[in-house]
């Protein structure tokens, strides 16, 4: 099969399934973002035990391959009374193993800001929730820009996760194995997946470079 | 300078006045090191304070533990009568009535100078954000960086930013002014014009307490000089009585120290 009769034959799938793939990306993107932000916060509040959970939730999804915690989620919730659709499912791991990785970005853009900006902060009389809006969540935010633009592509090829259980319509890379399942494909139908993978990568690093300009902290 | 000395003088003569800023047997240990030891200290409203000695003698521990940027072990501090709240609420809300100057400036670096000055008043006083503009810009003016206004801290030589940090503190209205190595982290040439801004912050009234190496200003401006070492106050006095005739040999050994410096 060449490249001809594998577009005139999937072109349609593969678009459906483009769309697909960066529709699990963006939820899961504004999901991990949302939940990093919220772990970060626990990690830097006066409370220890907050902190100590904001610690131990970052080592936990850190280190743990994405496809347990997607077995985790279809094979072994249900038995918790708790089932998630397939899609969910992926979205879920995505945004765990994401928040984690994104929190750790968040902290070393914390970490840049010197301590002494806080104790300014502090000593003209501002909580510790308007220090945190202030001073230390816009910088934190501004200084993560280009780790956050890499995570947002690491969140796009996660959904590949997704070709590991049914999904209808398949995204990018479940559609690889549709396709092979049912044509001598070989190793063509990777590729224009590849291309539909990289070629968003490329856009994101773009945009993310621009927006890191922008709002890049003068120090 | 005649005004600050009638305005401390009328703290004095009034006895029963509470005192701006009251330390009583403070103590504060680093591990094994005492480095405040039974710190008993009050500033009067009007009075300027210049805290000197060696270092690690404990001096910017002192001014730091006034605002509670440093917590003690033991003794009490007093802001204006009321004792200094352990956190939250009433601690902020004691913060915003002292204002603080730092070594190293300390702006926020991602808001414009105005925004950095206006954060104060529009964020803990609740200050509309036109009038806290106003009010920011006058300040400015009166420090002489108005035209910075709209500029990014990193844009500031030195002097500039500390110039703005110090209108940052004023514009919190407070009761009384802490100043940590305001010019220590400053190229010589731009020393001069942070200094004379605290004169004239001095020569209007405010309360200060400045831990400084400038022996020059501790002359010209302090109503009393306080001398530390090893964490304890070792003697205090009038500037020219202290320069000029200090009473314990700790003293002596370090004024001989920096002389011609």
């Amino acid at each position: 099969m060449g490249l001809q009769e594998l577009l005139s034959t999937y072109g349609g799938m593969y678009g459906q399934a483009l769309l697909v793939t960066w529709r699990m990306t963006v939820v899961s993107y504004l999901g991990a973002m949302a939940l990093a932000l919220i772990v970060t916060v626990a990690r830097v509040s006066p409370i220890a035990p907050l902190r100590k959970l904001g610690d131990f939730y970052v080592q936990v999804f850190r280190n743990i391959p994405g496809v347990s915690l997607l077995i985790i989620c279809v094979y072994a919730l249900p038995n918790l009374r708790v089932v998630l659709d397939y899609e969910a499912c992926v979205i879920v791991t995505t945004v765990l193993v994401a928040s984690a990785f994104g929190s750790e970005n968040f902290m070393s853009g914390i970490n840049t800001i010197g301590v002494g900006q806080i104790e300014a902060a502090r000593s003209i009389g501002l909580s510790f929730g308007q220090i945190l809006r202030h001073v230390v969540i816009p910088q934190a935010l501004r200084s993560a820009v280009l780790p956050m633009t890499n995570l947002l592509i690491a969140v796009m090829l996660t959904t590949a996760l997704a070709s590991q259980v049914p999904l209808d319509p398949p995204e990018l890379t479940g559609l690889v194995s549709y396709i092979n399942t049912r044509s001598v494909g070989g190793i063509l139908p990777f590729f224009v997946s590849a291309v539909g993978y990289a070629g968003t990568a490329f856009l994101i690093g773009i945009v993310g470079n621009r927006i890191d300009k922008k709002v890049r902290i003068l120090r | 300078m005649p005004d600050i000395e009638t305005t401390a003088a009328a703290a004095a003569n009034e006895g029963a006045a509470t005192p701006i800023i009251e330390m009583s047997h403070v103590d504060k240990h680093y591990g094994q090191l005492h480095v405040l030891n039974d710190i008993n200290l009050s500033v009067e409203k009007g009075e300027v304070l210049v805290l000197i000695g060696p270092s690690g003698s404990g001096k910017s521990t002192l001014c730091r533990t006034i605002n509670r940027l440093e917590t003690i072990d033991s003794g009490e501090i007093k802001i204006d009568g009321t004792p200094l709240p352990q956190e939250g609420r009433e601690l902020a809300a004691l913060r915003a009535e002292v204002g603080m100057v730092f070594q190293s400036f300390n702006l926020f670096a991602h808001k414009s100078i105005l925004q950095n000055v206006t954060m104060g008043p529009i964020e803990v006083l609740h200050t509309p954000k036109a009038q806290a503009e106003e009010e920011a810009m006058e300040l400015l003016r009166r420090v002489g960086v108005a035209e910075q206004a709209n500029k990014v801290p990193a844009q500031l030589s030195g002097g500039q930013q500390q110039r703005v940090a110090i209108a940052r503190s004023l514009a919190m209205h407070p009761k009384a002014m802490l100043f940590d190595e305001p010019t220590s982290a400053l190229d010589p040439e731009m020393i001069n014009e942070v200094l004379d801004v605290m004169v004239e912050l001095a020569q209007e009234g405010m309360t200060m307490v400045v831990v400084t190496h400038e022996m020059n200003f501790a002359r010209r401006v302090a109503n009393r000089v306080v001398f530390m070492a090893d964490g304890q106050i070792v003697e205090q006095a009038a500037p020219d009585e202290f320069f000029d005739h200090p009473k314990s040999e700790r003293a002596r050994d370090f004024l001989n120290s920096i002389k011609g410096h």
